[in-house]
């Protein structure tokens, strides 16, 4: 008689079995976006990663729905596709219904409602909705994975989102500080403190990294760029 | 002819060898029954008058609804069989606010139509049980405030919609829109316009205009959809010409 | 197991010995957690002694909590020793072999072997039945640097190219697996001689800030004041007597 673990024969047994299927993966990333009055500027890295191994070190993860509207995604990479594909085709279906391009506020309304939709069974993403208001004005939309929306100025998601945003609402928001004027963020300051939080969550957050894809939307359009962070 | 027809007008989706639906044709043929309604639009916003047939002294004039809000920025007017008339209200009110809920906007006029055709069309012989057996036998006149401003749409039993300045629609439909043609211009008023319609109704109906014959309603910017009271459409019919001919004070420098 | 008879595994949980457990635990065992230990340590043989090599990064969770930590530990003047796992195990561990190391070397007036120190570390860790997670020398190597050795480790290699092998082994564990980072440490002992290379590699240096964070005086908000006067303190001096010779 050994002391090995017996042999298990399904067929043969008795002994009640628990069967289980964990349907979610978390492949980490962090989104942050900041609001200006006449812009936009959503980053997110571009590294793809799974327990202690990482994918890809080049996924992009902003979806442009329209000219003026980017959404960023981070959590479980087959959700984000599986919604960002419907997306597309309710924003295309939207376009040939009724003769117009939808606005940013609709699409973070239909992005709640279809979030909502699937309130049972979530899509495992957090996701930052940016754009230009109807009036040109910069907003950023934030969402919990059931469909809860936020309008804000800025804001940080994903798996650094925790470790960013008490540095945004103090280096955007300008809070918990005395003798600081209240103004409105610059584009270039906007672009500086994204590119910034960006390399100090890459010290601390095993699962950002490799680089941030930027994009910067203003009535002009939307441009975009690439900024490197270390690859550990 | 009458022998093709009854051959080709049984089957509601089955074309005749001319290539006619004759079951839609007689539905649009049904809505020259029905009271007349009248739509102006106006850059300044949109009004509808609508008959109201009142055929009993003992009848409540007011259970007669031909006005009604789909939403807060889109209203409409119907002429035609009016229970047919309410499930197609009822889908355009349920289309407007799955829109609202899904888009947080208002949806748009033309939208609007667009939905309510949908289910217009949705007429056949199969015994699915969800779809209507014959054509609705109704027009409708949507009145309504979106980003393009104040607009006007007419749809009838085929579902086809379009754009109006003006529209009259219903058995007075005819002559008014006659009268429609030769009274409207681009500059035109609301208060004109309202005017107007009810100097064309008091034309082509029947009965003399008073407070409980008649509905009118006006869609503004300001205050979107706004039906009038009993003592507003009392002063609104006070402003209309009071002589025989009632095109007399608008149009009486052409009739030299 | 034969061909025709496989090993079938059981598929979800097994239920099996759940009463077992909680009869165990009712009398007070809590069972063992498996800690994933998300280090690279390595360690090679070469021509004319050992080098050893490790990353720099100590994860809590997700969250990297030492960017710049020492993973290379001092036992012995002619010996040292990477450790994976829990930090205060790996660090404490070492300490009190590297005493008990020097104790034995002061009684024996022997330069102590490394077969000494690998049985007093196994009796040590085997005391404490698994709880003192410590990984020692070798024993947390990760598979993206096993697969460099794997490739490139011969016997009787040079001093070079064995720390660049090291070097290499400990970089791919740095990029490739997210529970190592920052740095190359890297430790070679020869006979009678240690050289130990703190940072041999600076792998990743940190991005440069493009604003400044620093805040002007007055920022933070001052919720209370209190002004403790401080007593007067008077010194005196005392000139000192001299002694008394009469």
């Amino acid at each position: 008689m050994s002391l090995a673990v017996k042999p298990h024969y399904p067929d043969y047994s008795n002994a009640p079995i628990q069967r289980s299927f964990n349907p979610y993966a978390d492949n980490g990333g962090s989104v942050v976006a900041i609001a200006g009055d006449d812009f936009v500027i959503i980053g997110a890295d571009t590294r793809l990663s799974a327990g202690f191994s990482i994918y890809t070190r080049e996924q992009n993860k902003l979806f442009q729905l329209s000219p003026t509207t980017v959404l960023g995604c981070s959590g479980c990479w087959c959700d984000t596709l599986t919604l960002t594909r419907i997306l597309n085709s309710r924003m295309q279906m939207y376009q040939q219904e009724h003769n117009k391009i939808m606005s940013t506020e609709a699409c973070a309304q239909m992005l709640s409602t279809m979030l909502y939709y699937k309130r049972f069974f979530p899509y495992y993403i957090s996701n930052v909705l940016v754009g230009l208001d109807n009036n040109g004005k910069g907003c950023v939309y934030s969402y919990d994975p059931i469909g809860h929306c936020e309008k804000a100025t800025y804001r940080a998601g994903g798996s650094a989102g925790a470790l960013l945003q008490p540095l945004l609402d103090n280096q955007i928001g300008q809070k918990n500080m005395l003798n600081v004027k209240q103004e409105s963020v610059s584009q270039e300051k906007a672009l500086s403190i994204i590119k910034d939080v960006f390399i100090s969550a890459a010290e601390r957050d095993i699962y950002t990294g490799d680089s941030i894809q930027i994009k910067i939307i203003t009535k002009e359009g939307i441009k975009e760029e690439k900024f490197e962070l270390r690859k550990d | 002819m009458f022998l093709t027809r009854s051959e080709y007008d049984r089957g509601v989706n089955t074309f005749s060898p001319e290539g006619r639906l004759f079951q839609v044709e007689y539905a649009i043929e049904a809505i020259k029954l029905g009271s007349t309604a009248i739509g102006i639009c106006t850059s300044e916003g949109v009004v509808l008058a609508v008959e109201k047939r009142i055929t009993s002294p003992l009848m409540e004039p007011t259970t007669i609804e031909k006005i009604v809000e789909v939403d807060k920025h889109i209203g409409c007017a119907v002429s035609g069989l009016m229970a047919d008339s309410r499930t197609m209200i009822d889908r355009a009110r349920v289309e407007c606010q799955n829109h609202w809920f899904v888009y947080n906007e208002n949806m748009s006029v033309e939208s609007c139509a667009q939905a309510v055709s949908n289910l217009a069309i949705q007429f056949g012989d199969s015994d699915d049980g969800a779809a209507m057996s014959r054509p609705f036998g109704v027009a409708i006149l949507f009145a309504g405030i979106d980003e393009k401003g104040p607009q006007l749409y007419h749809m009838d039993p085929s579902g086809t919609f379009v754009q109006f300045d003006a529209k009259a629609i219903g058995s007075g439909s005819e002559g008014a829109q006659q009268s429609l043609q030769e009274v409207y211009h681009r500059s035109m008023t609301l208060e004109e316009a309202t005017i107007s319609a009810l100097t064309i109704l008091k034309q082509v109906m029947e009965e003399k205009l008073n407070s409980s014959n008649v509905e009118v309603m006006t869609m503004t910017p300001g205050n979107l959809f706004h039906m009038f009271t009993k003592e507003q459409v009392e002063e609104a019919l006070r402003n209309v010409c009071p002589v025989e001919h009632p095109l007399a004070l608008n149009v009486s420098k052409q009739r030299v | 197991m034969s061909v025709l008879c496989p090993d079938i595994p059981a598929p979800g949980f097994s239920f099996e010995n759940c009463r077992r457990n909680v009869m165990l635990e009712n009398k007070g065992l809590a069972l063992p957690k498996a800690t994933k230990t998300g280090t690279t340590i390595v360690g090679i043989i070469y021509k004319d002694g050992v080098i050893l090599g490790a990353d720099t990064r100590a994860t809590e969770d997700t969250t990297v909590a030492d960017k710049n930590c020492e993973k290379i530990h001092y036992l012995a003047p002619n010996m040292y020793c990477c450790g994976a796992g829990t930090a205060a195990d790996t660090e404490m561990t070492t300490q009190m072999i590297s005493s008990q190391l020097e104790l034995h070397r002061l009684y024996t007036n022997r330069v102590v072997r490394v077969a000494t120190a690998n049985q007093m570390l196994k009796q040590f860790l085997f005391r404490y039945q698994g709880y003192i997670g410590a990984a020692l020398v070798l024993g947390g190597v990760d598979s993206t640097a096993m697969a460099v050795f794997e490739s490139r480790w011969k016997p009787d290699m040079e001093e070079a190219e064995g720390v660049q092998l090291v070097r290499d082994a400990i970089a791919a564990g740095i990029f490739n697996d997210l529970g190592s980072g920052s740095n190359v440490d890297v430790c070679i002992i020869r006979k009678g001689a240690v050289d130990y290379r703190r940072t041999y590699d600076e792998a990743n240096k940190k991005g440069q800030k493009q604003n400044s964070y620093k805040y002007p005086k007055g920022t933070t908000a001052v919720l209370t004041t209190k002004v403790v006067d401080i007593e007067e303190v008077v010194v005196k001096r005392f000139e000192s007597e001299e002694m008394d010779t009469a």
